[in-house]
């Protein structure tokens, strides 16, 4: 059984805030619940962002997701396009 | 009056083309920022390393994508660059903008950004670079207040989809690319401005197989103008292109005199497929073996016009050389039917498939291209839910491996081997 809309935010936020490196991609929230479709968790990380409980971290190519107070600065780094 | 010494950027001023040294240094007279670009690239080319740094959080409320981080690692000396933000705004289908519109967003550019633009970038958006953070608020505010145009994509998005010009203007248009663009840009919203997926993904429109949008280098799911009846003759022109009376290319080449148009040698010679010929005066094509290179159209296109039953080739999975090489988009769907009448729905539904398969199995940072070579087209095209067919192999007649499955062998992979070599010796 798929876990509810609320439910699988419970477990993105829990993921984004103990896993060791603050930007995660959104392939790391897929295991939050095997039983979802990726583009359902896709839209409930994407939910959390309207929320302001999860923010966007861009490497310019690649867009990962991250709790705001686990990033120290807007300094960027370096990285691909 | 320039700010920094910049001898070695100045000898790039010196050759007889543009230089955007040149275009840097008029902009700087206006946006005084921008003689720290050029500082900061003289120094970068002396000590031959970039002092551009990416990424991090900026961006404007709600949206993941549309812009591109940028910080300068030597702000003290280059104050002008400490932020240098780039912005992408999703450009119109076919990019046809009013020259009052183009002023308006220049005008707003030199208001919160540098004033540079780059028009247009390789990824179709209209590309502003250089703003600082505190910019990006009320710079998004006017631009889709005042301006109605928006982000484009950016990061692991769908990227802004482009097309052609395509029926608009083009006689070779075989679907709309214009309105199947601006669908598919309006349906895709959300993909475009939040993320989506492992990796960047785009689409992009070409009415004919001349590609004008160069999709099948350029995108992940390219939509390429074809037909499946065969090529309309006017056998009247052609004997006008041979008499001389029309000039070939539409007048092209007229610059310089070739000498006589010779239609063995120029068209005829020419097909990749050798189908065509000259038979009693009138010009023949076996259009069963025609690949749609477009050569002959191109060169006489008063005489001959793609075919009346017209749709669109899918080509999955190009990509620029970021992790192995560049390739090519690889035919998957040789003809399907491109319509707004059914609103897309056979290409949108072919999109979704290529999506959640993706997003499945694909590797952070893998574009479905590079997925689909891991994984191997046999099991893309399973998952595609489409049959094999010659056209999927590069070469059918030197190359004809078939892998069976389990449940197209009879007995399967279990049966009783020894019981068939006791009647029939290996
Ligand atoms: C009625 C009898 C046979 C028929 C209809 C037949 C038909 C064929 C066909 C259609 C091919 C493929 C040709 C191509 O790919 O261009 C082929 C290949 C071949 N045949 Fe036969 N064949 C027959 C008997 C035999 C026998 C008796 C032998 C050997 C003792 C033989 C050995 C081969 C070999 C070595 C190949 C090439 C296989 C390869 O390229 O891997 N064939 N045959
Ligand atoms: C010292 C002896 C032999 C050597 C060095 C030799 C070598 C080769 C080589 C290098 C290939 C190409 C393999 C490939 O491109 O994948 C080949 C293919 C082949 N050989 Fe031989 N071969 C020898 C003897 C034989 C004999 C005695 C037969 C038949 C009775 C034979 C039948 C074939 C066939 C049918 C192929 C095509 C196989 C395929 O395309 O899958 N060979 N051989
Ligand atoms: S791709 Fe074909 S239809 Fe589109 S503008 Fe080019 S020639 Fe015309
Ligand atoms: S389009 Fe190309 S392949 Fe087809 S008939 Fe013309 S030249 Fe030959």
């Amino acid at each position: 059984m798929a876990l509810s809309n609320e439910e699988l935010k419970a477990a993105i936020l829990k993921k984004a805030e103990t896993a060791p490196k603050p930007q995660l991609y959104i392939k790391d929230f897929y295991a939050c619940d095997p039983d979802s479709k990726p583009r359902v968790i896709k839209n409930a990380a994407n939910d959390l962002v309207k929320e302001g409980k999860l923010m966007f971290w861009s490497s310019g190519s690649t867009t990962m997701y991250a709790m705001k107070d686990r990033i120290k600065n807007e300094e960027g780094e370096s990285g691909v396009n | 009056m320039a700010k920094h010494e910049t001898p070695l950027l100045d000898e790039l001023e010196k050759g007889p083309w543009p230089s955007f040294v040149t275009d840097i240094k008029r902009q700087a007279e206006k946006s005084p920022q921008c003689w720290d670009i050029l500082g900061q690239l003289e120094l970068s080319f002396k000590e031959r390393i970039t002092h551009w740094k990416h990424g991090g959080i900026v961006g404007v409320f709600g949206y993941g994508g549309g812009i591109v981080g940028r910080y300068s690692d030597v702000p003290k000396r280059f104050p002008g660059v400490e932020h240098f933000h780039t912005i992408r705004l999703a450009q119109p289908a076919s990019k046809y903008y009013s020259t009052k519109h183009l002023r308006d967003i220049c005008g707003l550019w030199e208001k919160y950004g540098s004033g540079m633009t780059n028009m247009h970038g390789s990824t179709g958006d209209i590309i502003m670079l250089g703003c600082r953070t505190e910019a990006l608020e009320p710079f998004f505010y006017e631009l889709t207040h005042n301006f109605q145009q928006d982000l484009g994509g950016s990061g692991s998005n769908l990227r802004t989809p482009a097309n052609c010009l395509g029926q608009s203007r083009c006689e070779w248009a075989c679907y709309d690319t214009e309105e199947a663009c601006h669908h598919l840009t309006m349906h895709y919203q959300d993909e475009i401005h939040r993320p989506a997926f492992p990796y960047k993904f785009k689409f992009k429109f070409s009415g004919c197989p001349n590609d004008c949008v160069a999709a099948i280098a350029r995108s992940d799911v390219a939509v390429i103008g074809t037909w499946r009846d065969n090529i309309r003759i006017d056998q009247a022109a052609v004997k006008e292109y041979i008499a001389g009376n029309i000039p070939s290319n539409g007048g092209a080449h007229a610059g310089r005199d070739w000498g006589k148009f010779d239609i063995q040698k120029e068209v005829i010679d020419l097909c990749p497929t050798e189908c065509m010929w000259m038979e009693g005066g009138e010009l023949k094509i076996d259009d069963s073996e025609c690949t749609r290179c477009m050569h002959c159209l191109n060169v006489m296109p008063r005489a001959l016009r793609p075919g009346a039953d017209q749709g669109a080739t899918i080509c999955c999975g190009a990509k620029a050389p970021i992790l192995d090489g560049a390739q090519f988009a690889t035919l998957i769907v040789p003809f399907m039917k491109v319509s707004a009448d059914n609103e897309f729905e056979e290409l949108i539904e072919f999109i979704e498939k290529v999506w959640d398969w993706w997003m499945e199995v694909g590797k952070n940072r893998e574009r479905v291209g590079e997925t689909m070579q891991r994984i191997g087209l046999p099991t893309f095209i399973k998952v595609m839910d489409l049959e094999p067919i010659p056209q999927h192999v590069k070469e059918p007649r030197s190359n004809p491996y078939v892998f069976w499955s389990e449940d197209e062998v009879e007995g399967g992979w279990s049966r009783d081997v020894d019981e068939f070599r006791a009647r029939h010796a290996a």
